[in-house]
């Protein structure tokens, strides 16, 4: 079954996902729509900053067993049926961030959600964005991170993927040099630790 | 948490005093700074940090993968080259434009003098204005101060427009150079025509040869250099008084506990250098004495603090990152900007505190601030009227909120090019002869902003201090120039800091290691000293053992500056990088391909103490070509902590 996987040496740090995945929770659905919209629709992903503040996507990763499932006395979180997605039922969910203090990852959220009771505040998290797989589109966080720190796949492929590229890594240079992901980050980069190398002094 | 470094505490946010000071009282105050909100930005976009995102067209906005998977064209097939060329092109576009609306203000100013529709304005440098009436080919027989002020005036607006094949200031260039500009078509024609056409080319569909942006690029930063920013310089200095050595001070303990204390922030001197005038009146000083202060005690910031500093010895308090934090001392009854570096912060920063925010020009306005337009006409009024408000803000100033962290440091100041002449005894030979038998080994202009990016002054004082002990004769404007006095890299005791060589021309000369040369506009007079010394040996600028350095800049006006000092031949470090990796093919012109075309190039070096051996090595180079003694340069200087702030002067 694909999934979302994360390739957080790819990341620019640029948060459209973070857009985009509030936009995707919308009613409107588009982004002009979600910012006029009450309440405002909250992001499931979230862009963190790194040691030398690179960026990372941090979003749920569907974990099995689940913490937050274990931790939810009302029953309120509950794996769909014939997928790996952790779900929350707004109705029985009671806001008592039981499951946010249970999370390993910290992406559980509290906020007013147009699918939840008027009014109710509930936790949020990443739904996989059945409503948009449902209707054949990726993830909304895949579809719009330009440079493939997000990716919509069977993990069996990224694996692959990932075991080729180290394997070439290795036959192309004997130090283990790493293979040059782009000249432009790799100059990025080194100007980014340069600066930060400044800070640690 | 800490931004700019995870686990930092504010006070290590900047190396002097009197910034970890006020840090730790806006935390108490629970004031928001740059630090925080710099910090609430992380990560910063990618896309945009390399120039790669391009909002040029509605077609768009687009972005191109840096690693090669996704879109490598944005909607109308412009690639990295060109996306990024643009982008970089058009920082320098709205930085040359900066520079030259400040120096059409002063323009404007000089012909409302001439037609006596400028109270508190006058002539205060006839000499400049005849010489200057002269070099512009204005008919000076039979004219009387004002008249000449007036044609002046009007010829300087003719090199605004497109009347013209080349600017007038181009011909202060050596003859070599101009030739380089010629063989390249970037001579500059009119200083609002490049920047029009800057934007013309850039437009979607216009110029699509990176190269050629590039290169227009050059020619609009050279509109600005030999243009805007030195008519600027220029009829400053006529209106205002041709800067002269002044003692003076700078920092936080610039302020008095018992005086009213006015600053003023920004860049132009029409508006700082009335009210100095105002501050000066006795009616007003009786009333601040009536309100129960000691007296007026007015301080500048950035660069208007820099014109004021250069000509009038008024003390300097800080530069772009303290000017939140001279809010925070509670001790600032008012604060008057004009335009440009004022954080749109500023006024929410006050509401915490007693001050009142005054925004004077048309053109700049800001959320929480008191509107005060300034006119030619009607300054002399409006300021005095602003001196009024001061006085009555002083009574409401809260004494226990106001704290004054330090004393402040002796600086000297005031080196304009006539100064350095005057100083050396009328002709550059002594500086000549001193640079050619390696008593001091080349200049460095040190120039340019702060960036929270950049713990605050210390590329600056580090980088300056290397070069000083290495003995490289430092020139500095702007922000650069408050960090180095804050230092005491300019008083009287700075030669300690110096080597050997440099030491002596200094006791010889009697100056500092470090000259202040004024503010961000005032960068040309760096360009008029190289080209007089270029002329006087029979060289070009870009055959000097000379280098510019902006170690710790953010703005686009940087970006405008740093393009003119290479293009006129000045090898330029920037400390942080632009937005250009984006395209290896721009980073390759930038800093290695424009050397066999202009001479110099960019080069790009976050550390402080790195960017000293690169300049160094440099300087060492240029020796060599031009047959005088050079010596090795070791790659790493010697091992030394980063230099903490000088003791104050008591």
């Amino acid at each position: 079954m694909k999934q979302v996987i994360v390739h957080p040496e790819r990341c620019v740090g640029c948060m459209q996902c973070m857009t985009a995945c509030a936009t995707a929770h919308s009613t409107a659905k588009t982004l002009i729509g979600a910012l006029l919209e009450e309440p405002r629709p909250a992001p499931r992903i979230h862009v963190g900053a790194g040691l030398e503040d690179e960026g990372f996507p941090n979003r749920c990763r569907h974990c099995d067993p689940a913490p937050c499932q274990l931790g939810c006395l009302p029953g309120a979180i509950y794996r769909a049926k014939g997928s790996n997605t952790v779900m929350v039922d707004y109705d029985l969910c009671i806001n008592c961030a039981s499951c946010a203090m249970a999370c390993p990852y910290g992406v559980i959220r509290f906020a007013q959600d147009p699918k939840a009771p008027p009014g109710k505040t509930v936790a949020v998290k990443c739904d996989n964005c059945v409503d948009r797989q449902a209707q054949g589109k990726v993830p909304a966080c895949v579809e719009t991170c330009f440079v493939n720190a997000l990716t919509f796949e069977e993990p069996t492929a990224a694996m692959k993927r990932r075991t080729s590229e180290v394997a070439a890594s290795i036959s192309l240079d004997m130090a283990a040099q790493r293979v040059p992901l782009s000249a432009t980050w790799d100059l990025q980069t080194e100007m980014k630790r340069r600066q930060k190398a400044l800070d640690q002094r | 948490m800490g931004a700019n470094g995870n686990g930092h505490k504010k006070g290590e946010f900047s190396i002097t005093q009197d910034a970890q000071a006020m840090l730790a009282k806006a935390e108490r105050d629970q004031v928001e700074t740059v630090w925080d909100r710099f910090q609430a930005q992380q990560p910063s976009c990618g896309f945009c940090e390399t120039g790669l995102s391009c909002r040029i067209c509605a077609m768009g906005p687009c972005r191109i993968d840096p690693f090669g998977e996704g879109p490598q064209k944005g909607v109308c097939g412009a690639d990295a080259d060109i996306i990024v060329a643009r982008n970089f092109a058009r920082m320098i576009a709205a930085g040359a434009a900066s520079h030259s609306d400040h120096g059409r203000d002063l323009v404007e100013t000089l012909t409302a003098v001439a037609e006596g529709k400028a109270e508190g304005y006058g002539i205060a440098d006839p000499d400049k204005l005849r010489a200057l009436a002269a070099e512009w080919g204005v008919e000076v027989e039979g004219k009387d101060e004002l008249a000449l002020a007036g044609a002046l005036a009007y010829a300087m607006e003719e090199d605004y427009g497109m009347r013209k094949k080349a600017l007038q200031y181009v011909t202060r260039a050596p003859a070599k150079r101009q030739e380089i500009w010629e063989g390249l078509g970037i001579t500059p024609r009119g200083i609002d025509r490049e920047t029009s056409e800057m934007m013309h080319r850039t437009h979607m569909g216009v110029d699509n040869n990176w190269v050629t942006i590039l290169l227009q690029g050059l020619r609009n930063s050279l509109a600005d250099g030999w243009g805007g920013s030195m008519i600027a310089t220029d009829v400053s200095d006529v209106l205002f008084g041709t800067p002269q050595p002044h003692a003076s001070q700078a920092n936080l303990g610039v302020l008095k506990e018992d005086h009213v204390n006015i600053a003023v922030h920004g860049h132009n001197p029409v508006v700082s250098g009335t009210v100095l005038q105002s501050v000066e009146k006795e009616e007003m000083v009786a009333a601040a004495r009536e309100a129960g202060a000691a007296g007026i005690n007015l301080v500048g910031l950035c660069c208007t603090g820099n014109e004021l500093l250069m000509r009038a010895g008024v003390p300097q308090a800080g530069n772009h990152l303290m000017t939140e934090l001279i809010l925070v001392t509670g001790a600032l009854d008012m604060m008057i900007v004009d335009y440009q570096c004022i954080m749109p912060s500023l006024g929410e920063v006050a509401g915490c505190y007693h001050t009142r925010m005054i925004s004077t020009s048309d053109k700049a306005q800001f959320p929480r601030f008191d509107h005060r337009e300034f006119h030619p006409e009607t300054a002399q009024g409006t300021a005095d009227q602003l001196v009024r408000d001061a006085i009555e803000a002083f009574k409401n100033r809260n004494p226990d909120k106001v704290n004054i962290p330090v004393e402040p440091m002796d600086q000297i100041t005031g080196f304009s090019i006539e100064a350095i002449l005057g100083a050396l005894g009328g002709t550059p030979e002594p500086l000549l002869d001193a640079i050619k038998d390696g008593t001091i080994r080349g200049a460095v202009g040190v120039v340019g902003c702060n960036n929270p990016k950049i713990k605050h002054d210390y590329a600056h004082v580090t980088l300056m201090k290397r070069l000083i002990e290495n003995d490289i004769l430092v020139v500095d404007t702007g922000c650069a120039a408050v960090a180095s006095a804050k230092a005491g890299f300019k008083n009287a005791a700075a030669k300690e800091w110096a080597g050997p060589g440099l030491s002596k021309i200094c006791d010889a000369v009697g100056i500092p290691p470090v000259l202040h040369l004024g503010s961000c506009v005032d960068n040309v007079r760096i360009l008029t000293l190289l080209s007089a010394l270029a002329n006087a040996l029979g060289v070009d600028i870009s055959d000097l053992p000379v280098a510019g350095s902006a170690p710790e800049w953010y703005s686009e006006k940087a970006v405008a500056i740093g393009a003119y000092f290479v293009a006129s031949g000045v090898t330029t470090h920037l400390g942080p990088m632009p937005p250009v990796a984006g395209s290896m093919n721009v980073v390759g012109l930038l800093t290695q391909g424009l050397e066999e075309h202009v001479g110099a190039t960019f080069a790009v070096e976050p550390d402080p103490e790195k960017a000293a051996v690169i300049l160094m090595q440099h300087i060492e180079a240029k020796r060599a070509a031009l047959g005088l003694n050079s010596r090795e340069v070791p790659e790493a200087l010697k091992a030394e902590a980063a230099p903490a702030p000088a003791a104050p002067v008591a």
